[in-house]
């Protein structure tokens, strides 16, 4: 897309959903130019679910979901706005895939681990996610590394329980493989 | 190449099961999910953390018996569910799950207002209120504010110490209450889909003086209670409990059970509705010494909070019969629930009937296709009666005006 084009089509979207340009440029600065991250710690959030977005924005407004990066730029968010954000990051298209070449053996480890934990239950089983439940094909790897072991150790605690129980006592090596796995599955389906 | 077969013999080699540090349980939502479901897309559904705007709320499809009346009496407190009424009727304390907070809905007579009482807890579902004292419940904390509905600025003691809460989070959450008796009633729920709890304090309800002090456990083998009340006239403790999951459409149904004296069992994990065995966990003679539930409430409905009506408003065939709310399934592939049911206790206490009373909130059909989901009941002190929406963060008042001409017969 021409520049000029791209100037007017941004323009035309603010406008149409009143967000602040400096709001978006400020989420843009860690998770990407529209919301593909380029920073192996910092999550992707281009194409997932609208509501997950949502929900996470108020869990970390809420101060929920403990982030120091986060609750600074999310404080006195109104719901409106998170709503328009959330709609506004969830139409992005995501281009998942993390560089750098798979390792066979984590890949095979990895899917196996997914089909025991049947995360394609909740997540489906493209792993595209739906409404509440992210999308975790093509997230960064160390992001949903780091995630997982959070989640296992009671550390990311303010969602559901879920997810807490379906890591417990999974070993490190299998969450590594997981993300392995997790990040380089295709986006295939737009989020919902 | 010699590290490739060695790669290759160790994958072959590998255990097809995952490695564990240390023996665990399969995960809570997980255990007895059969292979064949292992495609399955039922999942719980999501709830909302955003405001609702009323105008986006329509309560116009609520439909009630003829004679009866539902209005829109207040909105704007996300995730609001089980709910407390101060001393005097005039405020509503709200609990809530995921989104942490605790609402006070007050009603000056015309329009209400909401604000947060408390914040950043983790599911704080349970609040009570007595002697002027708010008790909020969350998973890991107990909180009292005295004086909290004159003074908005009351500051919670902590109360965490006496009550003795157990570590694991799911099926947790709480409803909490006072009884007749001036008790605190606390369930503590069994910490999985369908398992042996790890620990003798799950799958209980246990009851406090409202300091902490006198711990009783009333009832073992609860799955997951999170709504009771108490008969006006038998003062015996009535409970619901949702069924377990991933054992089909049609079952086991969740219950509506009864407490006629303090201590009976019944039945979870070995033993579901009126007498199921579990299809997982077994042993010989599972439904032996099983305190069957009064009622069954549908498969899968998730039955939730309970209300004895005890009011003048409505009719007097309505005295001393239950409201109950179904919040609506998601382990089925048709939705059941998603509506307020009147319970009639027979005269000996030992069935009761179950009838829709308030629906509207889901499009019929064998679709997903709601916009509501109904959590609690409680009673005015004019009689009328308040159900709150968990799904669009409201509550909803049910009036009944009694007609003017000899009319036919309603219900």
């Amino acid at each position: 897309m021409q520049k000029g084009r791209w100037a007017l089509a941004l323009t035309a979207f603010f406008l149409s959903t009143g967000l602040a340009q400096e709001r978006l440029q400020l989420c843009a600065a860690c998770h990407g130019e529209g919301g593909n991250s380029t920073n192996p710690q910092i999550p992707s959030i281009a194409g997932q679910p609208k509501l997950f977005i949502e929900n996470q924005l108020i869990l970390f407004r809420e101060e929920l979901r403990k982030s120091d990066q986060m609750l600074p730029v999310v404080k006195g968010l109104k719901d409106a706005e998170v709503i328009r954000l959330a709609e506004h990051f969830s139409q992005r298209a995501a281009k998942g895939m993390e560089p750098g070449s798979a390792s066979k053996e984590l890949m095979r480890k990895g899917g196996s681990a997914a089909q025991q934990l049947r995360c394609g239950i909740c997540h489906l089983s493209d792993f595209s996610g739906q409404n509440q439940i992210p999308r975790p094909a093509g997230q960064r790897e160390a992001y949903l590394e780091a995630e997982m072991r959070a989640y296992r150790d009671g550390k990311r605690t303010g969602g559901d329980t879920i997810m807490a129980a379906a890591l417990y006592g999974v070993s490190d090596a299998d969450i590594k493989a997981l993300a392995h796995y997790l990040s380089r599955s295709s986006v295939r389906s737009r989020a919902r | 190449m010699n590290k490739l077969v060695a790669l290759a013999v160790a994958a072959a080699f590998a255990a097809p099961a995952l490695s564990q540090d240390k023996p665990a349980p399969p995960p809570a939502w997980k255990q007895g999910m059969p292979a064949k479901m292992k495609d399955s897309k039922l999942a719980p559904h999501a709830g909302k953390m955003t405001e609702t705007p009323a105008s986006d709320i329509p309560v116009s499809k609520l439909k009630v018996p003829a004679g009866f009346k539902v209005e829109l009496w207040s909105s704007g407190h996300p995730g609001g569910r089980a709910m407390a009424l101060s001393d005097d009727g005039k405020k509503v304390y709200l609990g809530t799950r995921i989104i942490g907070r605790v609402y006070e809905v007050s009603d000056p007579g015309d329009k209400r207002t909401v604000r947060v009482v408390v914040d950043k807890l983790t599911q704080p579902a349970g609040v009570a209120f007595k002697d002027g004292a708010l008790y909020v419940f969350a998973i890991d904390k107990v909180l009292k504010f005295d004086g909290i509905a004159g003074n908005p600025n009351a500051q919670p003691a902590d109360m965490t110490a006496k009550f003795d809460l157990p570590k694991e989070q799911h099926h947790n959450w709480k409803y909490v209450a006072f009884g007749p008796d001036g008790k605190l009633y606390v369930p503590f729920g069994s910490p999985c889909n369908i398992c042996e709890p790890p620990t003798k304090e799950y799958g209980q309800i246990r009851r406090y003086n409202p300091d902490g002090s006198g711990k009783e456990v009333l009832a073992t083998g609860v799955r997951n209670s999170v709504g009771f009340d108490w008969h006006p006239k038998t003062k015996e403790l009535w409970f619901t409990d949702h069924g377990r999951d991933w054992v089909g459409d049609n079952g086991p149904q969740d219950e509506l059970n009864k407490v006629s004296k303090p201590g009976g069992f019944y039945g979870f994990p070995y033993c579901h509705a009126k007498g199921v065995p579990d299809p997982d966990i077994k042993k010989p003679d599972p439904c032996k010494g099983v305190t069957l539930p009064v009622a069954l409430m549908g498969p899968h409905a998730a039955v939730m909070g309970v209300k004895f009506y005890t009011g003048k408003m409505f009719p007097a065939s309505y005295q001393n019969t239950m409201f109950i709310a179904r919040k609506g399934s998601w382990n089925r592939t048709k939705p059941m629930g998603f509506d307020v049911v009147n319970v009639r206790p027979s005269e000996d206490g030992k069935s009761a009937k179950v009838t829709p009373f308030m629906t509207g909130f889901q499009e019929g059909g064998d679709a997903y296709k709601f916009w509501g989901r109904p959590a609690y009941v409680a009673q005015m002190p004019d009689g009328a009666l308040l159900v709150s929406d968990e799904q669009v963060g409201a509550i909803y008042r049910i009036s009944y005006q009694r007609p003017k001409a000899p009319a036919k017969k309603q219900k």
